[in-house]
């Protein structure tokens, strides 16, 4: 005799991991359909970002000075944004997963981190084709002869930092969507917040390392070490440095459980206050 | 006594009534306030109790249906069962796979097309990829649509839709199904579909919880029935009791909560103005309940702006949704009223009610037949309930005698128990007589 439902233990989002691929799948296709360039835009989005950037601080403005960036900079603000497109894509997809899924959350029942899950899935599969453009990408240099590429069995710790990633990702992305269910204002909040996020993430400008009390703070972010783990591990050639990465790593697991316990304990009361 | 389906154990469930919190903003000021305040008076009265202490079994492969009046809690029930809500006492238990179909298409995606919902929806109902392959012909051929399975479904007809719905949740093929009052839509041919699919799935022993306001069809399906009236359980025992009970409860919320019999949506230009609209029985006691072999008399009382010599009053009644079942003109019976100024009352008698049990609502409408303008048109807002006692089911109830033809000769064998003159199909309009 199976009990009920809601009173699966916390691993039961397990046993959904059919409906899981059915909802990251739906993302996908309603994120892709209408559009002429379909998924193309996984590339296009981080592409054409990394072109702004690139104009930006190497045209627009005279700002090499401040920028200590020993590789070309179109391949270092490319290697960020990809993984940070992904990190900010899942989460605003995040916030938004279980109010947007209001049908679902009040009228079928299946463990409610599929929704967050599903979000963070979808926008995986964005990264896996951006971040194949990053060979092309990285090849061009090399022929140009701006940048000596040097293949590494650095390149094989890449899953670990992918995998820290989404960790980190679905912890705070669950505690947004349920933060976002109970007040409207998180969505709004959120906005500003990522922005702000991404100029202190060394996405598309390095982080100052000159030890005031801002860039101890900034180092708190677990987000430098990681989107720093994938340009060494990708570009450089190299290990990511041990204490960034794991501090990074502390700060993903401890998130993903008490985001994943919170949402857990919450979960019931969705159906109600949404 | 092998174990229940499901068995729902002295269950309670709460709500909130008024707005949670929904922004930051309403959240720091009710903190506030509930620090001035010391936490005086939140409880209680800002909160109400959906269900109460409802207790009831399933046994397995049996069909149970769920009645009662509008916010008795029957989709909190469902809701409770389905997992959606978690009681706030007592023990909601379910053995089985369950499916739940609290609304028809949930799930459904309007961009995608019918082909990829199925594999969405069914996925979202618990079915794996390679059970909806095998049974994507039978979906697609229950719910008629074909031809475009491949369109997207925010162009299908809303026929389409549910029936596209109905069907996918109908071949999850559960060990529980609940169904939450989906087959009033489509058109009838659909809607007999559904009902031959869910008699299908309960012989074939899938545990059935049925909430329904089509007592036809949940006496047709489910042996049993729960009446449900705010928030408890009034009876729990064989369907056709249970009608008796639910129409009981039906008039209770009538008196307890009369309509707002003034009409508040005329128009000035209109001669007369609603006052009141009231059914009495023979004796002249006012009814809002009463057996369909009864006799009865609707009494229309009207405030005239100016008089009109000959005004045509007509009455009308419905069940829920449906056309009209009786309409009654006097203008066709031959027959005008001069009526003066100021109020005004019209009476109609019926001799019978020969309609089935059931909550049925009345319109009144005039005529000015000299200029012939509309001078009252009301919604159907006027609750009657009827109560067969448990005589028929379909939409009639009519007079009538069994009998067995042995070698030519008759010879009774039961006859209605009906005792007052015989009310034949057709009377209705023959006998009716307006004073």
């Amino acid at each position: 005799m199976r009990a009920l439902a809601t009173s699966g233990g916390p691993w039961e989002v397990l046993g959904y991991r059919e409906l899981l691929l059915s909802l990251t799948w739906r993302d996908l296709r309603v994120r892709y359909k209408q559009s002429l360039l379909g998924i193309a835009w996984a590339v296009l989005l981080p592409l054409s970002m990394m072109l702004v950037f690139t104009f930006v601080f190497t045209r627009a403005i005279d700002a090499r000075s401040v920028l200590h960036v020993d590789m070309p900079y179109a391949l270092f603000a490319y290697a960020g944004l990809v993984p940070w497109t992904f990190f900010s894509m899942s989460l605003s997809g995040c916030v938004n997963s279980l109010v947007a899924n209001r049908n679902l959350v009040t009228k079928v029942y299946f463990p409610r981190e599929v929704f967050p899950l599903s979000c963070v899935g979808s926008c995986l599969v964005d990264f896996g084709i951006a971040m194949s453009v990053l060979v092309g990408l990285m090849v061009f240099f090399h022929l140009r002869g701006d940048w000596a590429f040097v293949p590494s069995w650095a390149l094989m710790f890449l899953p670990v930092v992918l995998l820290v990633q989404i960790t980190l990702t679905v912890g705070v992305g669950m505690l947004l969507a349920m933060a976002n269910l109970f007040y409207r204002d998180v969505r709004q909040i959120f906005g500003v917040v990522i922005q702000l996020w991404m100029f202190v993430s060394a996405v598309v400008v390095p982080v100052p390392r000159d030890g005031t009390w801002l860039a101890t703070l900034i180092s708190l972010n677990p987000l430098v070490p990681l989107i720093g783990a994938y340009r060494d591990c990708v570009i450089y050639g190299r290990m990511p440095a041990a204490t960034g990465f794991v501090y990074a790593t502390v700060v993903a697991v401890i998130l993903l459980a008490g985001g994943w316990v919170c949402f857990r304990r919450a979960s019931y009361k969705f159906a109600e206050c949404i | 006594m092998s174990i229940p389906a499901v068995h729902f154990n002295e269950v309670s469930k709460r709500f909130r009534l008024g707005a949670t919190h929904d922004s930051l903003r309403d959240l720091l000021s009710s903190g506030v306030r509930r620090v001035f305040r010391r936490g005086a008076g939140s409880n209680g009265r800002d909160t109400f109790w959906a269900l109460r202490d409802v207790d009831f079994s399933v046994a397995q492969g049996e069909a149970v249906g769920i009645i009662g009046p509008n916010g008795a809690g029957k989709s909190t029930v469902l809701k409770l069962l389905a997992g959606i809500l978690r009681p706030d006492g007592g023990e909601v238990r379910v053995c089985g796979r369950l499916a739940a179909l609290i609304e028809v298409g949930a799930g459904f995606h309007g961009d995608l097309t019918g082909r990829e919902n199925i594999f969405l929806n069914g996925a979202i109902m618990g079915m794996s990829r390679a059970e909806i392959r095998r049974n994507l012909d039978a979906i697609v051929d229950f719910a008629g649509i074909e031809r475009f399975l491949d369109m997207p479904v925010k162009r299908y007809s809303s026929g389409m839709y549910a029936r596209l719905g109905f069907s996918i949740a109908s071949h999850v093929d559960p060990d529980v199904l609940l169904v939450d009052e989906v087959l009033s839509v489509g058109d009838a041919v659909f809607r007999l579909r559904c009902a031959d699919r869910m008699h299908e799935l309960v012989r074939r022993g899938t545990t059935l919880v049925f909430v329904t306001h089509n007592l036809d069809q949940m006496q047709s399906i489910c042996r049993r029935a729960v009446v449900l009236d705010h928030g408890r359980t009034v009876f729990a025992g064989a369907s056709r009791e249970a009608v008796g009970h639910y129409l009981q409860a039906m008039s209770k919320a009538y008196t307890t909560q009369p309509t707002d019999m003034t009409a508040e949506d005329h128009e000035d230009v209109q001669a007369a103005e609603l006052v009141n609209v009231r059914f009495v029985n023979a004796a002249g006691e006012e009814l809002v309940w009463v057996r369909s072999r009864d006799e009865i008399r609707a009494e229309v009382t009207f405030r005239m702006r100016r008089p009109v010599s000959r005004l045509v009053v007509e009455l009308n009644m419905r069940a829920s949704v449906n056309e009209n079942l009786i309409s009654i003109n006097s203008g066709r019976d031959g027959r005008t009223f001069d009526v003066a100024e100021g109020v005004q009352t019209v009476a109609l008698s019926l001799p019978a009610l020969p309609v089935s049990g059931g909550q049925y609502f009345w319109n009144v409408r005039m005529w000015d037949a000299n200029r012939g303008t509309t001078e009252l048109d009301t919604p159907f807002r006027f609750p009657l309930v009827v109560d067969d006692e448990g005589r028929a089911t379909g939409v009639l109830c009519l007079e009538h005698e069994w009998t067995t033809l042995e070698k030519g000769a008759v010879r009774s064998v039961a006859r209605s128990s009906v005792e007052p003159a015989a009310v034949r199909a057709g009377a209705c309009c023959e006998d009716l007589h307006l004073q």
